[in-house]
């Protein structure tokens, strides 16, 4: 069984991309991982490390789609409830956790030992946490020259995009998710979400910190706070949302709304990782060009 | 003393009416002031824009729904004859809240088509589950009381298993949590007032017959007056406001219990100033309780949702108005005077025993894996036993522990309903955890366990305290429970509102969860429930004496005030370790007790070791089945258990018959 789940991780090292070609030589070192957070999971992913197991695909399928979980992941379950039957069925030999998740460690111990980093610290920058997990991981399974290049091409994609998006920097900017028609929910200083935007050369509109993400919710008129702003919302917008804000006369008036300074972008993992900033920038800067041109 | 509070209420009223006014002018004046720092060009049309479509209708939606809700509580108390009657006491805006969670996930373009339409789908079958299932006994309120909060615990624990189970549950149980006043237009107040004057108009040309009388059912009925139908389309209009509300605002509380009774309270006695004083005062709760929530919120927002606001307002008033309404039968559901006794206890006592053995068995045994259900067997069997072993143990303690408190407190209290779950005492313990997490970094077992204690005694010493007062039925003391509840459940939505770490662990409780569990765990569990369950016994005959009143134990020389003590302090313990272990939501506590009288352990340690092995038993199987229902994703045993209980007692509440079937004594 063991064998069978390895050559289906070679078969999506081979397929995943050409940033994935250092892979093979660091395959012997790499390790059966399973992952619980998935700021961590999506980190290892991306070093080229298919876990066996990691928590909540079916969602993190909608809501954080890049990268890609192979078919083959054993799917555990909630994140706050991870299925420890499950898990060791799929017989980890290192299980990647977050100190979100520290109530849990005893029972994870049980399986195999876990590696647990940070993911958000009040008062840390969230990304600096986020190269630290990359390092953490790589020095767990041997692939610290796979982290390193992650931490590289994570900056390298923040200054390809900061420089592409330098003439739209005159304005700060409000990243949110929707809650209902009339509250959302921001991405403060403090959120990846919020350093990414920081580090692509942004000023957040929004000041407040945020704790990661879990912030609650606001009534839109809190947008008014800063009229100059553009807006950035994150999928997914919940059903009822949509025809509502369309009648939402407060957010008609709003200066960002009424001169088509409001982008939609696909949906970025709100308790993310150095993948997950990636493809906030890319996201970023497509729409932003978009509602320029 | 009517007089004096008649002479008093203008200046009441008035000096509130100017507070609300106050706040609100400090507010739009603040919004002025923002004008000035406004930086770029074409913010006055903006600050416009916010003070038409923000500000504005905010106060003009705090008034109809205040209004609307005074209105739904004084129809429904005056057509239901029970002064507790309202929209959250009836469960209708939990039906409605079930209602739109569902469609959201499984309907979305109905939640997309009419939110309201959803709502008053759920509300009505809520509120029309309640009229229902108590129509035989002549909708008699305490039954629709109970039935009221049955509906409203499970549909909320239905709705919370939604959520946990698609995965959504960080932001929408915040936004559903409490509801809020936050406007940006007109549609919500303007949908509002007109379902508001549509339901007055029709409601008082319904009720005008009976007001111009001045009659009761009796003599309405004689008179050939159609009262069922005009009842039953009183409640109709009352639900459809309601869901109005709940679909446009979200939940907000109490608004409906608060205004009538202070209507009555300052002043209005007829039919027709009731009517008119519960809508104004409605009004104005709602509008000042707004107010000082937009006082005390910051740039992150607000800090506590208005809607949990009304509650922690409105629940310690229903504690102090509770002592002040004589009414309320006493409930009769299972009465264990008059209840059949089966004629081998012993036997019976064996076969709870094997029944409890089975559901351990099954739970070890029995499991789905990658490849579907499976049978693990010898060294299989022993390599699970490691994970399913401790959670079963935990569930199984934690179940018999509740329901140990449960017979504890039926018995203390000489009341068949009372139990940790209805009496608030879980969540007074979810406070103090609460407390221990924002007290201590990461506080441990035994400073978890202290907090928790410490917040069930306070929740249980103050339920006591009110049952000690004159005149206090069994009725009163179950309502003052819900208030506790309800009031400790407003604090613990107020946290997790704030959205922090702390947040995210007191969400995990709420809904209960074995998942973690490690033998020591099971250690602790199985260590408090032997300390506190086994000793039980010796007070068999406490147990015995005090439901028959104070006199009987006096005269039969027990130190009665110190079995008491004894006896409170031991359930307030075996909650609070329960609870600790599978969160607060259960009902275990109270199902147990309840299934063993009904078939046939009514009294003494049959009773006792009966129910302990029924909640035992109800629990591994919650447990497993939320295990087995959504494999590999994990349902909470707290929610499952509620899920399986709660329909029970609803189902029990409609038969309404004392016991099982060998009723003959």
């Amino acid at each position: 069984m063991s064998r069978f789940s390895l050559s289906r991780r070679g078969f999506f090292a081979l397929s995943a991309g050409a940033w994935l070609s250092a892979f093979s030589s660091a395959r012997a070192s790499a390790s059966r991982l399973a992952a619980i957070d998935w700021a961590m999971l999506e980190t290892a992913l991306a070093m080229g490390i298919a876990p066996v197991a990691a928590t909540e695909l079916i969602q993190y399928r909608k809501i954080v789609i890049d990268p890609p979980v192979p078919e083959g992941t054993a799917d555990l379950g909630l994140r706050g409830a991870p299925n420890y039957e499950m898990l060791r069925i799929a017989t980890p030999d290192l299980i990647l956790s977050s100190n979100f998740y520290e109530p849990e460690r005893a029972a994870l111990e049980r399986i195999a030992p876990v590696v647990s980093a940070p993911v958000y610290l009040p008062g840390s920058p969230t990304y600096t946490l986020a190269e630290d997990a990359a390092r953490t991981i790589g020095a767990a399974t041997g692939m610290e020259e796979e982290a390193e290049k992650l931490i590289a091409r994570s900056a390298e994609t923040l200054v390809h995009h900061a420089e592409r998006l330098a003439p739209l920097k005159d304005r700060p900017v409000f990243v949110i998710s929707i809650g209902d028609a009339r509250h959302f929910r921001a991405f403060g200083p403090d959120s990846m979400i919020g350093d990414a935007l920081a580090r692509l050369g942004f000023q957040n509109a929004w000041h407040a910190d945020t704790r990661y993400s879990a912030a609650a919710s606001v009534g839109f008129e809190a947008l008014a706070r800063v009229p100059e702003a553009r807006v950035i919302i994150v999928e997914p917008i919940p059903p009822d949302a949509g025809p509502g804000l369309e009648g939402n006369p407060l957010w008609q008036a709003l200066p960002m709304v009424r001169e088509g300074r409001v982008g939609v972008i696909a949906p970025v993992n709100h308790f993310g990782g150095l993948p997950s900033a990636m493809r906030f920038a890319e996201l970023m800067a497509e729409a932003m060009e978009a509602g320029r041109g | 003393m009517a007089e004096k509070s008649r002479t008093r209420q203008p200046f009441l009223w008035g000096g509130l009416f100017c507070l609300a006014a106050f706040l609100t002018a400090l507010q739009v004046a603040g919004q002025g002031a923002f004008r000035f720092t406004g930086l770029a060009a074409g913010t006055g049309t903006l600050d416009r824009a916010i003070l038409l479509y923000g500000t504005l209708p905010r106060i003009a939606a705090a008034l109809a729904a205040g209004a609307a809700l005074g209105l739904c509580g004084h129809l429904l108390q005056r057509v239901l004859r029970n002064p507790l009657a309202e929209p959250t006491t009836l469960g209708i805006a939990a039906g409605a809240q079930l209602a739109m969670g569902a469609a959201t996930i499984y309907l979305p373009a109905a939640m997309a088509w009419s939110r309201e339409a959803v709502a008053l789908g759920g509300g009505a079958a809520a509120a029309g589950l309640v009229i229902a299932l108590t129509w035989r006994r002549g909708i008699e309120p305490v039954s629709v009381l109970l039935g009221g909060m049955m509906i409203t615990l499970t549909a909320s624990a239905a709705s919370a298993a939604l959520i946990l189970a698609n995965g959504e549950y960080m932001f929408s149980l915040f936004i559903w949590g409490g509801g809020s006043l936050v406007q940006q237009g007109w549609g919500a107040t303007i949908s509002i007032t007109v379902t508001l004057a549509i339901v007055a108009a029709l409601s008082l040309l319904l009720l005008r017959p009976l007001t111009i009388l001045g009659l009761d059912d009796a003599n309405a009925k004689s008179l050939g007056v159609a009262l069922n139908t005009t009842r039953l389309l009183v409640i109709g209009l009352a639900v459809w406001l309601a869901t109005t509300v709940t679909a446009e605002l979200g939940v907000i509380g109490f608004v409906g219990l608060a205004a009538p009774a202070l209507a009555r309270l300052t002043g209005a006695r007829t039919a027709g100033r009731l009517f008119a004083g519960s809508m104004l005062v409605g009004a104005l709760v709602l509008w000042l309780t707004d107010s000082i929530v937009q006082l005390f919120s910051g740039a992150g927002g607000e800090r506590i949702p208005t809607g949990a606001a009304t509650a922690l307002i409105g629940a310690p008033l229903l504690l102090w108005m509770l002592p002040r309404l004589s009414m309320l039968a006493r409930p009769q559901m299972g009465d264990a005077s008059a209840a059949y006794r089966a004629p081998s206890p012993r036997r019976l006592i064996v076969l709870l025993a094997l029944f409890a053995t089975v559901a351990i068995l099954l739970a070890m045994a029995v499991g789905r894996g990658p490849e579907g259900w499976a049978v693990a067997m010898g060294e299989l069997f022993a390599d699970l036993a490691q994970w399913r072993g401790p959670r079963v143990v935990v569930a199984a303690m934690a179940g018999a522990m509740l329901a140990a408190a449960g017979v504890i407190l039926q018995r203390l209290m000489g009341n068949p309903l009372a139990s940790p779950e209805v009496l608030g005492v879980g969540a007074g313990a979810g406070v103090g955890l609460t407390a221990a997490l924002f007290l201590f970094a990461a506080p441990g077992l035994p400073l978890r366990f202290g907090f928790s204690l410490l917040g069930a005694m306070i929740a249980l010493a103050l339920m006591l305290a009110i049952a000690a007062k004159a005149r206090f039925g069994r009725g009163h003391l179950l309502l003052a429970g819900v208030a506790m509840g309800a009031l400790c459940s407003a604090v613990l939505t107020s946290v997790i509102a704030m959205g922090n770490m702390q947040s995210f662990e007191l969400l995990g409780w709420l809904s209960g969860s074995t998942n973690g569990a490690t033998w020591a765990d099971a250690a602790f569990a199985a260590g408090a429930a032997a300390l506190l369950v086994l000793p039980l016994p010796l007070a068999r005959r406490w147990l015995e004496i005090l439901p028959l009143g104070d006199g009987t134990a006096s005269a039969l020389g027990l130190p009665e005030r110190r079995c008491r003590v004894v006896l409170v302090t031991a359930s307030a313990l075996l909650t609070a370790a329960a609870s600790l272990l599978v969160g607060p939501l259960s009902f275990v506590g109270l199902v147990a007790p309840h299934v063993a009288r009904r078939i046939g352990l009514p009294v003494g340690l049959g009773h006792l070791a009966g129910a302990v092995l029924i909640g035992g038993g109800l629990m591994v199987v919650a447990d497993w089945l939320g295990r087995m229902a959504a494999f590999p994703y994990q349902m909470p045993v707290g929610l499952f258990a509620a899920l399986l209980s709660g329909p029970y007692l609803v189902w029990l509440l409609g038969r309404g018959v004392p016991s099982g079937p060998g009723n003959a004594t």
